[in-house]
C-alpha cells in the first residue's frame, strides 16, 4: 500500500471509531446522571470536534470521508448507568486502538497526531474505568458488563 | 558488446571484492570499530531504561511507605509488562550486556519522600516524565516499536492521572 493510501485508510479507521463514539456517547448519556452525565456531555462534544477534524484532513488529501451510519451495533445491551459507564469505556479504548493506527505510519506529524489522541483516548477510558491498562489500545480487554446492576440502577435517572 | 559489458561487470566485481580479501589476511582488526547500534536497537534500549528507572522509584517509595502498597502494586505490576514486551524487542547477541550500566542506576540517586502525599505527587511526576521521554523516541522507531512506545507512554499519563487523585485524597 502507498504511504498516501495507507495514512488515508487510518484516518477512515479513527473517523469511523470517532463517529461510533458520537453515537454510543448518545446512548450512555441518556442513562447517567449528575458528574458522570456531565463527563459524558463534554466527551460527546469532544468527540463531534475530533470527527470533523479527521474529515477535514481526509478531505485535504481529496479522500471521501466515511460517512456515519445512522445506528450502530452496540457491545452489549445499555439499560442502566452501569452498562453506561462500561460503553463509554469500550468507546474509548476502541478509539485508542484507532488512534495507535495512525502511529504506525511513516508520517511523523500523523504518528505524533495519534500518540496524542491514543493518549487522551486512554486518559478518559481510566477515568470510566476507574483503574488502568498496561497497554492501551494494543491489548484490548473484552467488553467488561457492568458487574453491580443494584449501585447501576440505584445511579440511573 | 555484451560480452566486453560482462567483462567490465567481473573485472568491477573483483576489484570491489579486492578489500574484502586484504581484510581478511589482517583478521578481526580489519572490522574496525563495532557498527552504530540500529535505530530501533537504541529506541528499546532507552525505553528499558526508562521503565527501569520507574520501576526502582516504586521500589524506593514502597520502601518508604508501605501504606501505598494497595494504590501502586497495580501500576508497578504494569511497569514490570512494559518492561517485558520492551525486551522482547531487543535481540541481545548471546553473552552481550543488554544495556549500558550507566543509564539505569540513575533513579536510584533521589531519596523517596516518606509522606504519603509527597511520595504519591513524586511518583505522579515521574509517571508523567517517563511519558514524555518515551514520546521523544516516536519518529525514530520503526512502525511498530513506534505504536508499543505510544501505548506505554499513553499507561503512564493513565498512571499519572490515577496517583494524582490519590494524592489529592489524602
Amino acid at each position: 500500500m502507498s504511504a498516501a493510501r495507507a495514512e488515508i485508510a487510518a484516518l477512515q479507521g479513527a473517523l469511523a471509531a470517532e463517529d461510533s463514539a458520537v453515537y454510543g456517547y448518545g446512548v450512555a448519556g441518556a442513562h447517567l446522571t449528575g458528574a458522570r452525565r456531565a463527563a459524558a456531555l463534554r466527551n460527546w462534544v469532544a468527540h463531534e470536534n475530533a470527527r470533523d477534524a479527521l474529515t477535514g484532513m481526509l478531505a485535504a488529501r481529496g479522500a471521501q470521508p466515511v460517512a456515519a451510519a445512522a445506528a450502530y451495533q452496540l457491545p452489549f445491551p445499555v439499560h442502566g448507568a452501569g452498562a453506561a459507564v462500561s460503553l463509554a469505556t469500550v468507546l474509548e479504548d476502541r478509539l485508542c486502538a484507532a488512534y495507535l493506527g495512525l502511529v504506525g505510519l511513516a508520517n511523523p506529524a500523523l504518528r505524533a497526531f495519534g500518540a496524542r489522541a491514543a493518549r487522551t483516548a486512554a486518559l478518559r477510558a481510566a477515568a470510566w474505568r476507574g483503574s488502568t491498562l498496561a497497554f492501551p489500545g494494543l491489548n484490548l480487554p473484552a467488553p467488561v458488563r457492568a458487574a453491580a446492576p443494584a449501585a447501576a440502577g440505584s445511579a440511573a435517572r | 558488446m555484451a560480452r566486453d559489458t560482462t567483462r567490465r561487470r567481473v573485472l568491477a566485481a573483483a576489484t570491489a571484492a579486492l578489500p574484502l580479501a586484504l581484510a581478511g589476511c589482517r583478521g578481526i582488526a580489519a572490522l574496525g570499530s563495532p557498527p552504530k547500534p540500529a535505530a530501533d536497537v537504541t529506541v528499546a534500549s532507552d525505553a528499558i531504561a526508562v521503565e527501569r528507572q520507574l520501576i526502582a522509584r516504586y521500589g524506593a517509595v514502597l520502601a518508604a511507605v508501605p501504606g501505598l502498597a494497595p494504590t501502586l502494586r497495580p501500576l508497578l505490576a504494569q511497569h514490570h509488562a512494559h518492561l517485558a514486551l520492551l525486551r522482547r524487542r531487543l535481540i541481545v547477541p548471546h553473552g552481550g550486556q543488554p544495556l549500558p550500566a550507566s543509564r539505569v542506576t540513575a533513579g536510584g540517586r533521589a531519596p523517596a519522600p516518606g509522606t504519603p502525599g509527597a511520595a504519591l505527587g513524586y511518583l505522579r511526576d515521574a509517571e508523567d516524565a517517563a511519558a514524555a521521554a518515551l514520546l521523544a523516541h516516536l519518529a525514530a522507531a520503526p512502525p511498530s516499536l513506534a505504536q508499543l512506545l505510544a501505548s506505554i507512554s499513553a499507561s503512564e499519563a493513565t498512571h499519572a492521572l490515577i496517583l494524582g487523585t490519590a494524592a489529592r485524597q489524602r
